[in-house]
């Protein structure tokens, strides 16, 4: 399966011969389907194995977020803005609280910055591993899953710790963090960290290098740098095409700018550039760099408050602002329009996951439904997300 | 290295808004482009809604601009001033800056059928982003993109009534013979959970909550 097949001039090529074309099925992949990450449905044309045409219907997931947050107050957004991508809370609550707090010019307190990166980073690999072990089961195989939710288990332990919830946090607020790590926590991330190496290594020998995975991945579901930019797309899968582009380095916030790490991209090392499996050397990748920035900031972290002086109300002076923050599934951006009130007078997510979606009648057509499922795990979304 | 880091001002060292300002009367000057300048957030660059697709084909094939990618397309209702504004945010990736292009087009109050609604030419035949982010911008707000391939809804149910984030959106009684937001499953108790706490406290100031609703609305009215 996977590398040669493909449409020319209405005909389907697999390998060098040309097949039979046959009446056209329709099949609906999903609202229910394990492959689909959430409540996602695909509606696929197929031609015997081939698909011939993919469109996604989204949806099934809107609870129109926006219009709740409409009759919130800046402090009372923020549970609303984890429930988008619950895999990745904090960076979502980042993104919005760095919205905010540009607005009102606050002065954070170095180490809430040091707190926050350290969660941030956490956060990105838990998000990775996720991924990690829900593409190994989307691809047929089920131990890298369980390997990755021990990982996965030791920072939610800790994030339930540091604010009482294992998925929904609420604990970036504006002008700080809602809890500081204690000096036991730190000693813990530490000891993470240093089993990081080994299990990285396991991992990468059972999924990345297993022949099966590359015969699976590689070759299948190509973004091209024209799709990238056609798109809008972001995130790993930008870099999965071999595009440098981080915002943690392009577009800095924060205490980015002070720390040391690689924006790791896509070489094309199995197979063409940007595929599956550059996506996946992609994440890989940035979760041994999150590793590296945890480090530095663990080195790096001074006593000190983590939270600064914010006014009981918070009243946004009028205007509009468009923050861009780099998660773990791309580039989360917030657009907040204030009329000088309470609540926002009209809040915006843009949703990385959103824009991946959309690009997937774009790569489909030719692929085998096997491969769509591959692509579709590879690009790695989130339901809450999409249809926020 | 300061104690503390302040996260203000960061939008304003790269703006190209008043760039593409003069680029643009100077190649396109029916298109009327506007510029908004602030202190605080983001500027932005108002062009008229009739020429949005030449506007988004010049900013992009541009070779100084290079505003490649289209990120996201929102739009934002005013019933005060009877506008929707329609924000289109541009990136580039190589030059490592963005832009916020906005068009407003009169707000109809009708939204029964597609001609009702307020026209906006489509982008798609420039980004292909734009497709669904303009189905998004129709489903949400009412805006009809003409030219557009498929301006079906996306995130609500097809044959779902209004528009949602216009301001005076109410949801409809019943979707398909199902009842919307049915009494029985609101959960009523909890709009007034801060004001019954505060008569409980000792004392009340150390009382308060983030949701609107509660001190302004009374038992009677919350029941309608």
């Amino acid at each position: 399966m996977g590398s040669t097949h493909s449409m020319e001039n209405d005909k389907i090529i697999l390998g060098d011969t040309e097949v039979l074309k046959t009446d056209l099925l329709t099949l609906n992949m999903g609202p229910q389907h394990p492959a689909t990450h959430g409540v996602l449905r695909v509606e696929i044309k197929t031609d015997s194995e081939v698909v011939v045409e993919a469109t996604p219907h989204l949806g099934y997931l809107h609870r129109c977020m926006e219009k709740h947050c409409e009759h919130l107050d800046y402090r009372g957004v923020i549970p609303f803005v984890d429930r988008l991508d619950y895999l990745a809370a904090m960076n979502m609550e980042m993104g919005y609280v760095l919205a905010v707090e540009k607005m009102l010019g606050t002065e954070v307190p170095k180490r809430a910055w040091y707190v926050r990166t350290i969660v941030l980073e956490l956060q990105r690999i838990a998000s990775h591993l996720m991924y990690f072990g829900t593409y190994a089961i989307d691809l047929g195989a089920f131990s890298p899953f369980l390997y990755a939710f021990q990982d996965r288990e030791n920072i939610l332990r800790l994030f339930e710790e540091i604010s009482g919830a294992r998925l929904l946090y609420n604990y970036i607020w504006i002008g700080g963090v809602w809890n500081d790590l204690n000096d036991e926590q730190l000693a813990r991330i530490k000891k993470f960290l240093g089993e990081w190496e080994e299990n990285f290594k396991k991992y990468n020998a059972l999924v990345g290098e297993n022949k099966i995975f590359i015969g699976r991945t590689a070759n299948v579901g190509v973004y091209t740098k024209e799709h990238v930019e056609d798109y809008g797309l972001t995130g790993p899968v930008l870099r999965g095409s071999g595009i440098k582009w981080d915002l943690r380095k392009d577009r800095t916030y924060g205490i980015y700018d002070q720390l040391e790490f690689n924006v790791p991209v896509g070489e094309g090392l199995k197979g063409q550039l940007g595929d599956c499996w550059d996506r996946y050397f992609v994440r890989m990748q940035e979760m041994n760099e999150s590793i590296k920035i945890i480090r530095q900031c663990l080195d790096g972290i001074e006593e000190g408050p983590v939270m600064a002086k914010v006014s009981k109300i918070i009243k946004l002076p009028e205007g509009e602002i468009y923050t861009r923050t780099e998660c773990p599934r791309g580039e989360l951006g917030i657009h907040i329009i204030s009329d000088g009130g309470k609540t926002p007078y009209r809040l915006k997510v843009k949703s990385p996951c959103f824009t991946h979606v959309s690009s997937l009648p774009a790569i489909a057509p030719g692929m085998m439904i096997a491969d769509l499922v591959a692509s579709i795990g590879s690009i790695d979304i989130v339901l809450g997300e999409v249809d926020r | 290295m300061k104690d503390c880091l302040k996260t203000s001002g960061l939008n304003m060292l790269n703006s190209i808004d008043k760039r593409v300002v003069e680029l643009l009367n100077a190649n396109l000057p029916e298109a009327k482009a506007v510029l908004k300048e602030v202190t605080v957030g983001h500027g932005s660059v108002t062009v008229s809604a009739e020429k949005i697709l030449e506007v988004c084909q010049f900013l992009k094939q541009h070779e100084e601009l290079k505003l490649r990618t289209l990120q996201v397309i929102t739009g934002t209702d005013y019933p005060t001033v009877s506008e929707i504004e329609i924000t289109y945010v541009l990136c580039s990736l190589e030059k490592n800056h963005e832009l916020l292009l906005k068009v407003r087009v009169p707000r109809s109050k009708d939204v029964s059928d597609l001609n009702a609604l307020p026209k906006v030419p489509s982008v798609v035949s420039v980004y292909a982003a734009a497709n669904f982010q303009e189905r998004e911008c129709y489903d949400m707000l009412g805006v009809n993109f003409t030219g557009h391939p498929d301006l079906r809804r996306i995130l609500c149910a097809e044959g779902w009534e209004g528009h949602p984030l216009r301001k005076d959106y109410v949801p409809a009684e019943k979707y398909l013979d199902m009842v919307i937001n049915p009494a029985h499953k609101v959960n009523t108790e909890d709009h007034f959970f801060g004001k019954k706490l505060k008569e409980q406290m000792d004392n009340p100031k150390l009382v308060s909550w983030s949701w609107k609703d509660d001190s302004e609305t009374t038992e009677e009215s919350a029941g309608e």
